[in-house]
């Protein structure tokens, strides 16, 4: 692949030893005093965070980015066990309500360098051109205020970086990848079957897995704990991705450090760094301009809990969008029975797709759509299937005793942006002081339509295949929206730049912006939005705003 | 009784450890040694606690697998999901409180606490929380959902409960080598009973 490297060293910058952290770059690491006025501060290493750290270091700009968790070593750090992992989800006390409460922690919530991305799955899918146009094509949803071809090179370019393994995709824009595709497990296996049966095209990919080395990541080992955080360094994510060039080139990543509020000049009305706890003391960096990258519900959080004389009902809140539109995707998994040992524990989760439910279909009483794709739980979350069935007890058990028999699928559904689900914050507080969020959900009629479709679709693929029984558990997944982008300022919080409307100096380049979501996988869309907001940053003047 | 124990005949996953990278095999081996003591559940709690994790869990007859001090380690470190439900207070307080109203409801049904009812009405009990609705105030759902959540985590984090299921815990660094409906690596073992779906058999 020419030109990776020379754009992005992320992956010969790691060692080729069998270890996975470059221990002395960290060391070596960049670090900035808190009362240098450094070019740009932001808050949240995950996939937004890391993108911009990276594409701006490497522009020349004096970048700190913070952490609220660890600075992850995969060797010591992360375990190949499902209990053993708990430490890379976000669990500090949050509310969710609603009449559909969405589960946060392990389903969406990351932790530490590299974020959410360190437990996903490792699919990255493009959106569709269609997504960016939902309210216009379809009467649902929103606009953005860019479209597809603005995000089209950084697609192809942050695919390149992690690099996506995959068959040529046909849907939305068609295009190709630059791993090929990995050789399916049974889960897969079934699938891609049941679809063959039924006529439903299915492709292998896209995951963000190395098929064959890349740098000095190596190939995948197809251990089945891609949600475990990868001990290979073969799933990608900005830890390994972006934050070593990053270093590389200057930034200085500080770990462990939760920042509490965005300070604002009450004279100018601009943003004049962050306030953050590290090593229980509060301190404050000084920074020309901040961009807040926390995800979905603590970006909201982070800005409503910044209120201040200038913005009383939280930061950038003025026409009351912060923390609204919030999304989720409508994610019902459905397994199937085979006699034939499936052991879908066996090779990564992400496998499979299908994206032929995708967009509107006119026949149907419902608007928009959904994925389909492998997911493999392993027993703790194969468990929760058993009991969402009513199974407890000996039951239980012996429900459980058939795991290497069944085969997963689930469906991402694009479910709307709804003003009502939102973050608030609640009356609990946490171990900062800090009110905690609260995340209302409730779904709309054509969520539901969606669920009870794509639900009927995964029955249809498994029973082709030859399943004898099949079962369904309700879930969620991923989170997008709560801080959107919009053309004016009544409607969103940042602009088609990521650049708050309220205060000229700030950005937000996370999950947040997303206007609507699609039915696909978030990260890569988050990667390439920030990528594309650093880029404008770079042509212009730094800390100007 | 139940034949789900010789389903994978000699599968014995902890006898795979060496081929685990040490971290994983630390945490892994210590969820079989000596249970440390409670810390969380005090007095009456102790025993409802373990009645109900040991009903939910399907070991009356035989705890093999200490649920109890697994759930009680990790109340006392707060190590909860990251998120609670509104209606309900956080995750430890809603222990208490529930393991409470089952003591309550087994004494107005059988004059006893609940680990002292018969194994019957304590399961009827429990039932009756599943079956949803209103639970002394709280939704019966939320409720179910977090007790099993605590119960499943620390079942299916045992090695022994590997056993039982055929998986085989750990994979790195040695990975899977023979993916695919059917195939085996060599160190896991066919299911001696394949066409026996046991909840079928069951009903």
């Amino acid at each position: 692949m020419p030109g990776v490297r020379s754009r992005n060293e992320s992956a010969w910058l790691l060692p080729n030893d069998g270890t996975r952290t470059n221990h002395r770059l960290r060391r070596d690491m960049r670090r900035f005093a808190d009362s240098d006025e450094i070019d740009l501060v932001i808050v949240g290493c995950g996939a937004g965070g890391s993108v911009l750290a990276q594409r701006l270091a490497r522009a020349g700009w004096r970048v700190a980015a913070l952490d609220a968790g660890p600075f992850w070593d995969p060797d010591a750090d992360w375990v190949s066990d499902e209990a053993g992992s708990h430490g890379l989800y976000w669990t500090e006390p949050r509310v969710i309500a609603g009449a559909d409460p969405v589960p946060l922690g392990s389903n969406n919530s990351g932790r530490g360098v590299g974020g959410s991305m360190v437990h996903y799955a490792g699919y990255t899918p493009r959106f569709h051109p269609s997504d960016f146009t939902t309210r216009s094509s379809d009467g649902v949803g929103a606009d953005w205020p860019l479209r597809y071809a603005d995000l089209r090179p950084y697609y192809a370019a942050i695919e390149q970086e992690l690099p996506v393994a995959g068959e040529h995709w046909p849907w939305g824009d068609p295009h190709g990848y630059p791993h090929r595709p990995h050789p399916v497990g049974g889960n897969g296996e079934i699938f891609l079957r049941g679809a063959r049966e039924l006529g439903i095209t299915a492709k292998v990919g896209p995951v963000a897995i190395t098929n064959g080395r890349f740098g000095n990541r190596p190939h995948c080992i197809y251990r089945g704990f891609c949600l475990q955080g990868c001990k290979v360094n073969a799933k990608a994510s900005p830890l390994i991705t972006h934050i070593p060039d990053a270093l590389a080139h200057g930034a200085e990543v500080r770990a462990d450090a939760m920042v509490t509020r965005v300070a604002i000049d009450s004279r100018t009305g601009r943003a004049l760094g962050v306030y953050y706890v590290q090593g229980g003391r509060e301190r404050f960096q000084r920074a020309a301009m901040v961009a807040v990258a926390g995800y979905s519900i603590e970006t909201p959080r982070l800005l409503l809990n910044s209120a201040c004389d200038r913005f009383p009902d939280g930061l950038c809140n003025d026409f009351d969008q912060v923390g609204r539109y919030l999304m989720v995707q409508g994610a019902p998994q459905t397994a199937g029975r085979f006699d034939a040992e499936v052991r879908m524990y066996k090779a990564p989760p992400p496998e499979v797709s299908t994206e032929e439910f995708y967009e509107t279909d006119p026949g149907k009483d419902y608007k928009r759509g959904f994925a389909i794709q492998t997911v493999s739980p392993l027993p703790i979350t194969w468990a929760e299937h058993v009991v969402a069935q009513g199974h407890w007890g000996r039951a239980l058990r012996e429900y459980m005793s058939d795991y290497v028999h069944w085969s997963c699928l689930g469906a991402l559904c694009e479910f709307l942006p709804l003003p009502e689900n939102r973050v608030t914050l609640a009356d609990e507080k946490d171990g900062h002081g800090l009110p905690v969020a609260r995340f209302e959900y409730s779904q709309c009629d054509n969520d539901r339509a969606l669920m009870r479709a794509a639900q009927a679709v995964m029955e249809n693929i498994l029973r082709a295949a030859g399943a004898d029984e099949v079962i369904t558990i309700q879930r969620y997944a991923h989170l997008v929206g709560g801080a959107r982008m919009a053309k004016q300022k009544e409607y969103g919080v940042v602009d088609g730049n990521c650049r708050s409307f309220a205060v000229p100096n700030l950005y937000i380049t996370d999950g947040s912006v997303l206007p609507t979501q699609g039915s696909a996988n978030p990260a890569l869309t988050i990667m390439a939005v920030a990528a594309r907001a650093a880029d404008r940053l770079a042509a212009g003047a730094r800390g100007a705003g | 009784m139940s034949g789900r124990r010789d389903r994978f005949p000699g599968f014995d996953v902890l006898g795979q450890s060496r081929h685990w990278d040490p971290v994983t095999a630390g945490v892994v081996t210590a969820r079989t040694g000596p249970p440390a003591p409670l810390k969380f559940f005090v007095g009456a709690e102790r025993a409802c606690a373990s009645a109900v994790l040991n009903l939910l869990a399907g070991q009356v007859d035989e705890p093999r697998i200490p649920v109890l001090e697994m759930v009680d380690a990790r109340l006392a470190a707060g190590e909860t999901d990251g998120w609670r439900y509104a209606d309900l207070p956080e995750d430890g307080q809603a222990w208490r409180d529930t393991l409470a109203y089952l003591d309550g409801d087994a004494d107005a049904r059988c004059g006893t606490t609940f680990a002292a009812a018969p194994e019957k009405d304590q399961a009827a009990l429990l039932q009756s929380v599943l079956d949803g609705g209103d639970w002394h105030g709280l939704p019966a759902a939320h409720v179910w959902s977090l007790w099993t959540r605590y119960a499943c985590t620390a079942l299916y984090a045992h090695p022994s409960a590997w056993d039982e299921i055929g998986f085989p815990g750990p994979a790195y660094p040695r990975g899977y080598k023979n993916t695919g409906v059917g195939r085996l690596e060599s160190f896991e073992v066919p299911d001696a009973r394949p066409a026996e779906d046991p909840v079928v058999e069951d009903a």
